[in-house]
C-alpha cells in the first residue's frame, strides 16, 4: 500500500496545473475517435439521471407508457405532490442533519488523531492504522446490528443523533486515513520550528497545521458529507419514521403505486441535483482525495 | 512527539472508534456464539450458529452470487477504467467537465442509482433502455424475473457507480509513470499498444492492485443496489452475503440473528486475510515513518 500512496499522491497532490501543454499535437483522426468515445460514455453514464429527470417532469398519464414517449409538456406536478402529500421535507432535513452533525463530529475527532498518527512512528501507530484500514472494510452489518440492540436499550433509536453517531463512527476510519495521507505531506520541519518557537503540541496543530490543512480538511469533510449523504444501511437500519432520511424513504417508495413512484424520482432528483452540483463545484478536491489512495468509500 | 501528547490526541477518537465500533463487533461475535432475539439475553449454542451457516444452500448460492459479481465487476472496472482513465487523461481544457460529469454516478446514493437504474429497464414503466433491446433483438427481456438479465442490470449498475473510482485513482498512477520512460519507448519505435501492455500498466501494476483490492472489498459488501433492481433477489438466487445476512437476521422477523452474526464474522475473517499484505505494508511503512 506504501507504494501505491506515495505514487498516488506524488502524483496528485498538488492539485493538477491547469491543462499541462500537450507535448505534441496528436493526428486528428485519433483526438475525434477519443473524443467521440468519451461523449458515448458520458452520455451513458448520466443515462439513468436523464431519463429520471424526463419521467418525473411527464404528467403521469405519460410517465409510464410502453413504448415510452419523447416529447412531452413538462409539468411540476410529481414534485408538489411529492412536498404535499408526504413528510419529503421531514426526510431532507433529516438527511442534512445527520450528513452535517457526522461530518463537523468526524473532523474535530480525526484531525487531531490523524495528526499524531503521521507524526509518531512505533507500533501503536501501526496497529491504529492497521484497526482503522479493517474497520473501513467491515461488513457493515457487524457493527450496525448491534448498534440497532444498543440503541433501543438506550432509547435513543430512530433518532438523528442514533444515525449522525453511528456514520461518525463508521467514517472514523476513511477520515483518518485521508488526513493523515494530507498531513503527511507536510514537513516536520515546520512543527519543529513552531515548537522552538514555544509552541505546544495542540498549538502547532491548531495554528500551523489546520492553516495549511485547508484544502485536505475540505476534502475530508466533503467525503464525509457525501458518505453520510448516500447512507441506506445504516439508516434503514437504525430509523424508523421520525429519523428517517431521503435514501431509506425513497427505496420504500419503489414497488408502490405509479404516481407514488413518480414522487419517488422526484425525490431522487431532488436529491440528486444539489449532489452534482456539488460534485461539479468540489471536483477538483474529490479528485485529490479519491486519488490521495489509501481508501475510499 | 512525546507519547503522553500522542495519546492525548488520538484518545476521543480511540474513544469513538472503541465505543461504537469495537463493542459493536464484539456483541456480533457474542451473538455468533448463541442463539437471540433483539432485545433478549441468548442462550450459549456453541458453534451451532457456524455449522448452520456452511451448510446452508441458500448462503451457498449468495455466495456464488457476490463472488461472481465481483469477479466479473473487477475485471470490468480495471479494464474500463484503465481506458477510459488513458482517454481522460489526454484531455486538454474540457478535462475537469468531463470528470465532473464522470462523478455524478459516484455521488448518487447506491440505492436511488439503483432506483434509476431499474426505470430504465423496467417495461410496465416505459423503460427507454428496454424498449431498444426489444426493438434491436425482437425479444422481451425479463430484466426483473429471469436470474441471468436480472445479473446483468445488477453487475452494470454496479460498474456504473464504481468505474469514477476506478478512473480517478488510475489517472492518479498514469501521472506518475516518468515521462523519460515513455518517450525510451517511443525511440525504441514501440507501437501505442505494446507501450501500454510492456511499460505503462507494469509501472502502475501497485495502483491496479489498490483499484483491484478495494473493488473486491466494497463489491463483497454488495447490498444497497440489490434493494432496488432485484426485489425478488432470494427467488432468482441473486442474494448477496450481506443481502442473506439482513434477511435471516433482520428481515424474516429477526430470529436468526446468531446466523447472520456467524455470516458477518466468517466475512470478517475472509476480509482480513485478503488484507493481508496491506496490513504488513503498513505495519513496515508506520514503523519507519
Amino acid at each position: 500500500m506504501s507504494v501505491v500512496q506515495e505514487k498516488a499522491t506524488a502524483a496528485t497532490q498538488a492539485p493538477p496545473p491547469p491543462a499541462p501543454p500537450r507535448p505534441k499535437r496528436r493526428r486528428k483522426g485519433s483526438t475525434y475517435l477519443v473524443g467521440g468515445i468519451l461523449v458515448l460514455v458520458c452520455w451513458a453514464m448520466l443515462s439513468p439521471v436523464l431519463w429520471t429527470a424526463m419521467t418525473v417532469t411527464k404528467p403521469t398519464d405519460v410517465a409510464f407508457l410502453d413504448p415510452p414517449v419523447f416529447f412531452y409538456e413538462p409539468t411540476l406536478t410529481a414534485f408538489v405532490d411529492l412536498w404535499q402529500t408526504t413528510l419529503f421535507y421531514q426526510y431532507l432535513i433529516n438527511t442534512l442533519i445527520v450528513a452535517l452533525l457526522s461530518t463537523v463530529a468526524a473532523l474535530v475527532i480525526g484531525l487531531p488523531a490523524a495528526y499524531a498518527l503521521s507524526r509518531f512512528p512505533g507500533w501503536i501507530s501501526a496497529v491504529l492504522l492497521i484497526a482503522a484500514l479493517v474497520f473501513r472494510a467491515l461488513p457493515r452489518f457487524s457493527v450496525v446490528l448491534p448498534m440497532y440492540d444498543i440503541s433501543r436499550a438506550l432509547g435513543i433509536y430512530d433518532t438523528t443523533f442514533a444515525v449522525a453517531a453511528a456514520l461518525v463512527a463508521i467514517n472514523q476510519p476513511f477520515s483518518i486515513w485521508l488526513l493523515r495521507n494530507f498531513f503527511a505531506e507536510i514537513p516536520k520541519e515546520l512543527d519543529e520550528a513552531a515548537m522552538i518557537d514555544g509552541c505546544s503540541r495542540f498549538g502547532i496543530l491548531r495554528r500551523v497545521m489546520i492553516p495549511l490543512m485547508g484544502p485536505g480538511i475540505l476534502t475530508a469533510g466533503i467525503f464525509v458529507f457525501l458518505f453520510a449523504f448516500q447512507e441506506y444501511l445504516t439508516a434503514n437500519i437504525l430509523t424508523d419514521v421520525s429519523a428517517r432520511t431521503v435514501p431509506v424513504f425513497i427505496a420504500t417508495q419503489l414497488g408502490q403505486t405509479l404516481p407514488m413512484l413518480q414522487q419517488a424520482g422526484a425525490a431522487a432528483m431532488l436529491l440528486t441535483l444539489p449532489v452534482v452540483a456539488f460534485a461539479f463545484i468540489a471536483q477538483r478536491y474529490l479528485v485529490a482525495g479519491l486519488s490521495s489512495g489509501s481508501v475510499k468509500g | 512527539m512525546r507519547r503522553r501528547e500522542f495519546l492525548a490526541l488520538v484518545t476521543p477518537s480511540v474513544l469513538v472508534m472503541g465505543g461504537l465500533l469495537v463493542l459493536p463487533l464484539y456483541r456480533t461475535l457474542e451473538w455468533s456464539l448463541e442463539r437471540v432475539n433483539y432485545g433478549e439475553a441468548g442462550t450459549f449454542v456453541g458453534l451451532a450458529n457456524y455449522g448452520a451457516a456452511l451448510t446452508d444452500p441458500r448462503l451457498g448460492q449468495a455466495v456464488l452470487f457476490t463472488v461472481g459479481l465481483t469477479l466479473a465487476v473487477t475485471a470490468a472496472l480495471l479494464v474500463g477504467g484503465y481506458l477510459l482513465a488513458v482517454m481522460v487523461n489526454g484531455l486538454g481544457r474540457s478535462k475537469p467537465w468531463v470528470l465532473g460529469i464522470l462523478l455524478i454516478s459516484y455521488v448518487i446514493p447506491h440505492v436511488v442509482g439503483g432506483a434509476m437504474f431499474s426505470w430504465l429497464f423496467d417495461a410496465n414503466f416505459g423503460g427507454v433502455v428496454d424498449h431498444l433491446v426489444t426493438l434491436v433483438t425482437g425479444q422481451e427481456v425479463l430484466w426483473f424475473t429471469d436470474p441471468w438479465p436480472n445479473r446483468v442490470i445488477v453487475a452494470l449498475n454496479t460498474i456504473w457507480f464504481m468505474l469514477p473510482f476506478a478512473m480517478l485513482v488510475i489517472i492518479a498512477g498514469l501521472q506518475g509513470v516518468p515521462g523519460e520512460l515513455l518517450e525510451a519507448a517511443r525511440i525504441d519505435g514501440a507501437s501505442a499498444v505494446r507501450t501500454h501492455w510492456s511499460v505503462i500498466i507494469p509501472s502502475i501494476r501497485g495502483v491496479l492492485g489498490f483499484v483491484a483490492i478495494i473493488s473486491i472489498m466494497d463489491i463483497l459488501r454488495t447490498f444497497d443496489q440489490l434493494v432496488a433492481l432485484s426485489p425478488q433477489a432470494v427467488q432468482l438466487g441473486n442474494e448477496s452475503i450481506m443481502l442473506y445476512i439482513f434477511n435471516v437476521a433482520f428481515q424474516d422477523g429477526g430470529q436468526q440473528l446468531g446466523l447472520g452474526s456467524a455470516v458477518n464474522v466468517l466475512l470478517i475473517l475472509l476480509i482480513v486475510l485478503m488484507l493481508f499484505p496491506f496490513i504488513r505494508g503498513i505495519a513496515k511503512e508506520a514503523r519507519q515513518a
